[in-house]
């Protein structure tokens, strides 16, 4: 027992003495966290208690604010739950950007290019391809892994790179908008907007990820699914003996994470972007997996990371204009966050 | 398009040239991160370790005036990281991976945060230029000479610490000590070889290696610092690791692969008229990438994972039982 | 420069289980002592504290007067103790020469000029104590006994006056042992102090002048052979009288035998051909059959194909060439699902590496194979009540001592942990089942019931294959036993003829058949 060890660590099963220290150990990771964050802001010239409470304000002040928090967060939770599912099974998609630019792209060009009389089957069906192609994408890096042992880590980050790239050449060229500069693609036809909620600003998009919540519990506890990946992560080889098939197991958790993160890359083009943008992720695959570790694999603990590093990070547009403290900070918080959180985990369990 | 202004003579010599410099810092992270893996520690953390030398350096060269510190400040950072992940994976020994991750996460945001603060909203600050030296009578050997003996001081410091890696590993008893830890931790400790003073150096080089990586990029070459300087090149050294077989020497080598898609990506382009061209600009960006990916694979997929050492990613607990 | 050491009053705990208590052994110049005990009775601990593992509790060290404190093996290795560790502490990939020299503080550079010294003294000693073994050779290209002969080679090589054996036969052929202690013995007579670890009566008997024996981490008594006997050593071991040999053979069914040799088999092997994971050939050319009711015992020294055989037998690796049936369907091809749909079961060699999953419940070990599957719910969703259930059932049928299903696997003893093991593999219908070195590192009363177990699952018409290094064991089980031998099938005999030394010979490839292509054994011959 060595490397599943602290993997078992994160994801500890229901024993009350255990649960309430790995909540500690979170506690206490946020709490370092914020401490540090108050010195970074020092540094910047700015007064911790003003920041924070700038930061709190415009994340929280007005319904404008909590919707722009909300529809940060969406995509952090779905991805996120991706993610928690497959670091269960020690597969680490690092990917999760790229696979989340290739499902914004696919959805895009439906969302583009087929007839509008469709309607609302226009929406499904961009969701629906950038969903598939988010899970393609990712399938590739389960294939290497399950059929030749390649790094996943590695694989998928290396295909972050190239999907972007066919993004924005995408965007660039055959679907640049038109009369526009350099980077901006065309529009999706207004039937393929997502609806927004009445009095918030953020799109529906939020019920589909607030859904897939208790659904991505359900799976995690109570299905032989989530069980076997549980077993893969914790003894492969154990697994292999009483049954499990690895490669299934690998490709699907690659399958899933990265058809999470294309539906992610759909909601953003459908709901909040309206056009291909290469600016519609500014780096969500990887904030998820602070969120996916922050939040211990599991998925209460992933909506409720997402909450909170969405309202870091949307009171931190705010508190970088009223207090002038680069907005940077909230880009550095998340990273100290799991740092804090390793060690603190550990401390908590002793050992 | 003309192709001779690719590959003509002439203009080999250049891309060749170009080449090696450009591989250089992708091959210091890579051959640094060869060291930490034979000892079993994947360090996953070295596009962080790169990016911050890089930026470190940046600062101390922009603001100090001087290259020779500047690089020094690099390698301190790298260092410094380097321990950081040491304390994560060899003392604390939690999850290797997910502490390389942290630690890219951390020193991205604390990069971006330090250089926002510092220039934020001003000109693109640069530094100077270091100049090229000819290596007397070296430098004029036909064919090989331009390319590997008309560079900067940096590039002859970059070879002279990668071979002298490279020689650590196979003549050193410290090189000897990092095979056994990777590969049997358990029979190193019973020979009293300390598995986890070991880790930790292999690990402080890794990441004065990559540090100093990331120093010639910056003042040996592109001599800007922006966000995401590194692009990637932390990761594509890790794949080199492993497309070299944790031989630093084959490492050199893929690095050199690298470096040499790099610069014709960036000579075609330029030759084709860029951004204008019929080529996409996005295809050659991609080319280094997927290039490391085939290659890696391929690595992989043909020779098997038998040259990995054995006890690469798995902490070393002290077998304490009866 | 007379070694002599002197241990008094060692005490070691780790966590709740005291390995040591209270143990005093002293060592004499030029004698080969003995330590005695079956497993988990402190042996090893009690050497790996005089090895500078880790120190003891309470008590003190003393060697040749002076008393020691060790705080690594550096420290003991300096003042002449050496340790040939039952699983060999060397690194596969390194050289012997490499191997020797690691942990040296002589200076930081290795030159070939430095190797090279090392290789030619290495060379100096092998020819001196006869050990044959090239200095320039990788250590995974060795086979075993070379293995132990470069560990000795190796200690002898550090200046080790006091040597210590852990287990040194358990991975030799009888006639390497033989070749083994004639030179210890010379080694003594030097004046150099010999400790072996083992559990083996017949070894210690032959050649300790003196035995110290342990049980339950305390020390019984140290007496020479001539002041005692097997019986009584034994005895000494455990606490009881002994029924190790005739659990099995007087309670069977002599009738079930018979009918059982006379129907189909089960399990069908022909021609199989695997390399192991170095790419070195592990299993030339196996065949074998097995019959319902009926226990085909493969015996054979560590290291000679077996785990390669469970591993291909089970799906978990692949044959280059050959195939395996069961119940007239060819699973060549078939991952472990699939087989244990069709009715393969597996007690793993290594039952914490593949048997039981630590971080997971009592209960869910118990249903691991079946997640998913009725009565443990569907595909959808797993019934954990039913689990929890008859995982209660379970722990009471195969008395796991447990504080209840939702402890942690990873808290089990080893017996324990091999009772949930028996017990998950045996609550499914099999009609065959691979047992692997299944009592492996168990005290006795976990070996009799895992003895018990099988015996009562071959009579109740199951066909089993026992892999084991253990002739005991073998003695007692097999109702057709073979021999494994560089992973050839040597030598096959009914229950009625079988030997100890029959099958001990076997063992070390010296047997009548030891020359001739492999032997395919199929139930009914005879």
């Amino acid at each position: 027992m060595s490397v599943s060890q602290a993997t078992a660590r994160i994801i500890a099963p229901p024993q009350l003495s255990r649960r309430l220290r790995s909540l500690l150990a979170s506690a206490g990771a946020v709490l370092l966290s914020l401490v540090v964050g108050g010195l970074l802001i020092v540094i910047a010239g700015g007064d911790p208690v003003d920041a924070y409470r700038a930061l709190l304000d415009g994340a929280l002040g007005t319904p404008y604010g909590i919707g722009q928090m909300l529809v940060l967060a969406i995509p952090l939770i779905i991805i996120g739950l991706g993610l928690a599912l497959a670091f269960r099974g020690r597969v680490y998609n690092i990917g999760a950007e790229g696979q989340l630019f290739m499902g914004a792209l696919a959805s895009g060009v439906v969302a583009i290019l087929l007839p509008a009389g469709f309607g609302p089957l226009l929406i499904g069906a961009a969701i629906v391809a950038g969903v598939l192609v988010g899970a393609g994408w990712g399938a590739i890096v389960g294939v290497l892994r399950a059929r030749w042992g390649v790094n996943e880590v590695i694989t998928s980050l290396l295909l972050n790179f190239v999907a972007i790239l066919i993004f924005t050449y995408i965007v660039r060229r055959p679907l640049r908008a038109p009369g526009s500069p350099d980077l901006q693609g065309r529009a999706i036809q207004p039937e393929a907007a997502l609806p927004a909620l009445p009095d918030l600003a953020v799109h529906i998009g939020l019920f589909l990820a607030l859904a897939l919540v208790p659904l991505a519990a359900y799976v995690m506890a109570r299905t032989p699914f989530g069980f076997r990946v549980r077993m893969q992560g914790f003894n492969a080889e154990a697994a292999q003996t009483a049954g499990v098939r690895s490669g299934r197991i690998i490709i699907g958790l690659m399958l899933i994470s990265g058809g999470l993160a294309g539906l992610a890359g759909s909601l953003q083009i459908l709901g909040v972007a309206e056009r291909l943008d290469p600016g519609i992720s500014q780096g969500y695959g990887f904030t998820a997996i602070v969120v996916a570790l922050l939040g211990r694999l599991n998925a209460i603990g992933v909506l409720l990371a997402a909450l909170l590093i969405a309202l870091l990070q949307s009171g931190g547009q705010a508190m970088s204009v009223i207090e002038g403290v680069p907005y940077a900070i909230v880009i550095a918080i998340p990273g100290v966050f799991v740092v804090f959180l390793l060690i603190a985990d550990r401390l908590a369990r002793g050992h | 398009m003309d192709w001779s202004e690719v590959f003509g003579p002439d203009a080999l010599v250049v891309l060749l040239s170009t080449s090696v410099a450009f591989a250089m810092p992708t091959a210091l992270a890579a051959v640094g991160e060869t060291v930490a893996e034979r000892a079993g520690v994947l360090n996953l953390g070295l596009e962080g370790m790169l990016l911050s030398g890089a930026l470190a350096s940046f600062l101390v060269a922009y603001y100090v005036g001087s290259v020779a510190l500047g690089t020094l400040a690099g390698v301190a950072i790298g260092v410094g990281l380097g321990a950081l992940m040491a304390f994560l994976s060899v003392t604390l020994k939690t999850e290797q991976i997910i502490n390389g991750i942290a630690i890219v996460l951390v020193a991205q945001g604390i990069t971006i945060f330090a250089f926002e603060k510092l220039f934020g909203g001003g000109d693109q600050p640069t530094v100077a230029g270091i100049p090229d030296i000819d290596v007397p009578l070296l430098h004029s050997i036909p064919g090989v000479g331009p390319v590997l003996f008309e560079q900067n001081a940096l590039f002859y410091v970059s070879v002279a610490v990668a071979l002298g890696v490279c020689l650590l590993l196979f003549r050193t008893r410290f090189g000897l000590s990092v095979s056994a830890v990777g590969e049997s931790p358990a029979a190193a400790e019973a020979m009293a070889v300390s598995v986890a003073r070991t880790r930790w150096l292999a690990l402080l080089v890794c990441g004065g290696m990559a540090g100093l990586g990331g120093a010639v990029l910056v003042l040996g070459q592109l001599n800007v610092f922006e966000e995401d300087v590194s692009g990637g090149r932390g990761w594509i050294a890790i794949a080199l690791v492993i497309f070299g077989r944790w031989n630093p020497l084959f490492v050199l080598g893929g690095a050199f692969l690298f470096g040499f898609t790099d610069a014709l990506q960036i000579r075609v382009q330029a030759v084709s008229g860029g951004i204008a061209s019929t080529v996409p600009t996005e295809i050659f960006g991609a080319l280094p990438y997927a290039v490391t990916l085939i290659v890696m694979v391929a690595a992989t997929v043909w020779a098997g994972r038998d040259a990995q050492p054995a006890a690469l990613g798995v902490p070393f607990r002290k077998e304490v039982s009866a | 420069m007379k070694p002599s050491v002197s241990m008094k009053s060692i005490a070691k705990r780790f966590g709740a289980v005291q390995a040591l208590a209270g143990v005093d052994f002293d060592l004499r110049p030029g004698e080969i002592h003995a330590l005695l005990g079956e497993n988990g009775a402190g042996k090893t601990t009690l050497m790996n504290t005089l090895y500078g593992m880790f120190p003891p509790d309470v008590g003190t060290i003393t060697i040749d007067g002076r008393e020691m404190q060790f705080h690594s093996p550096q420290d003991a290795i300096a003042e002449g103790v050496g340790m040939v560790h039952q699983h060999f502490m060397l690194v596969p990939t390194l050289t012997v020469a490499e191997n020797a020299v690691l942990g040296e503080r002589n200076g930081p550079l290795l030159r070939k000029r430095d190797l090279a010294t090392v290789s030619a003294r290495l060379a100096e000693l092998a020819d001196r104590y006869g050990l044959d073994v090239d200095p320039r050779a990788r250590v995974w290209q060795l086979s075993v006994g070379e293995q132990q002969r470069v560990e000795v080679l190796r200690a002898l090589y550090k200046g080790a006056r006091i040597l210590i054996l852990d287990e040194p036969t358990a991975t030799l052929t009888p006639l390497e042992t033989e070749r083994l202690f004639p030179k210890l013995r010379a080694l003594a007579a030097e004046g150099a102090s010999i400790v072996f670890i083992t559990h083996h009566l017949e070894d210690v008997i032959s050649w300790a002048d003196r035995i110290t024996v342990l049980r339950r981490g305390e020390r019984v008594g140290t007496l020479r052979p001539s002041e005692s006997s097997a019986g009584e050593l034994a005895r000494m071991m455990v606490g009881r009288d002994v029924r190790l040999m005739q659990v099995v053979a007087g309670e069977r069914s002599v009738a079930g035998t018979r009918e059982a040799r006379r129907a189909a088999p089960v399990l069908n092997v022909e021609g199989l051909q695997s390399d192991g994971d170095r790419g070195t050939p592990a299993l030339r050319d196996v065949s074998f059959s097995v019959a319902p009711g009926e226990i085909l015992a493969i015996a054979g020294v560590e290291g000679n194909g077996q785990p390669e055989l469970e591993e291909v037998l089970f799906g978990l690796r692949a044959p280059h060439t050959g195939t395996v049936s069961l119940d007239g369907s060819d699973v060549t091809g078939a991952d472990p699902a699939q087989r244990l749909r069709l009715g393969l079961g597996l007690v793993p060699s290594n039952r914490y590496r593949r048997g039981v999953i630590r971080e997971l419940s009592v209960a869910e070990n118990l249903a691991l194979d079946r997640i998913g599957e009725a009565p443990f719910g569907s595909e959808l969703r797993m019934n954990r009540r039913e689990m929890v259930r008859q995982a209660e059932e379970l722990i009471r049928r195969f008395s796991i001592q447990v504080s209840g299903p939702d402890q942690l696997a990873g808290t089990l003893s080893g017996g324990n942990a091999q009772r949930l093991v028996l017990a998950r593999v045996l609550s499914r219908e099999l009609r065959c089942l691979i047992a692997a070195q299944p009592t492996r590192g168990l005290d006795v009363g976990a070996i009799e019931f895992v003895w018990e177990q099988l015996a009562a699952a071959r009579d109740r018409g199951l066909a089993i294959v026992l892999l084991s290094t253990d002739l005991d064991e073998v003695l007692s089980m097999a109702d057709r036993c073979c021999v494994i031998y560089r992973g050839r099938l040597v030598a096959h005999w009914p229950r009625e003829e079988l030997d100890r030394e029959r099958v001990g010979l076997a063992m070390g490839g010296a047997s009548e058949t030891a020359a001739t292509p492999s032997l395919s054994v199929a139930s009914g011959e005879t």
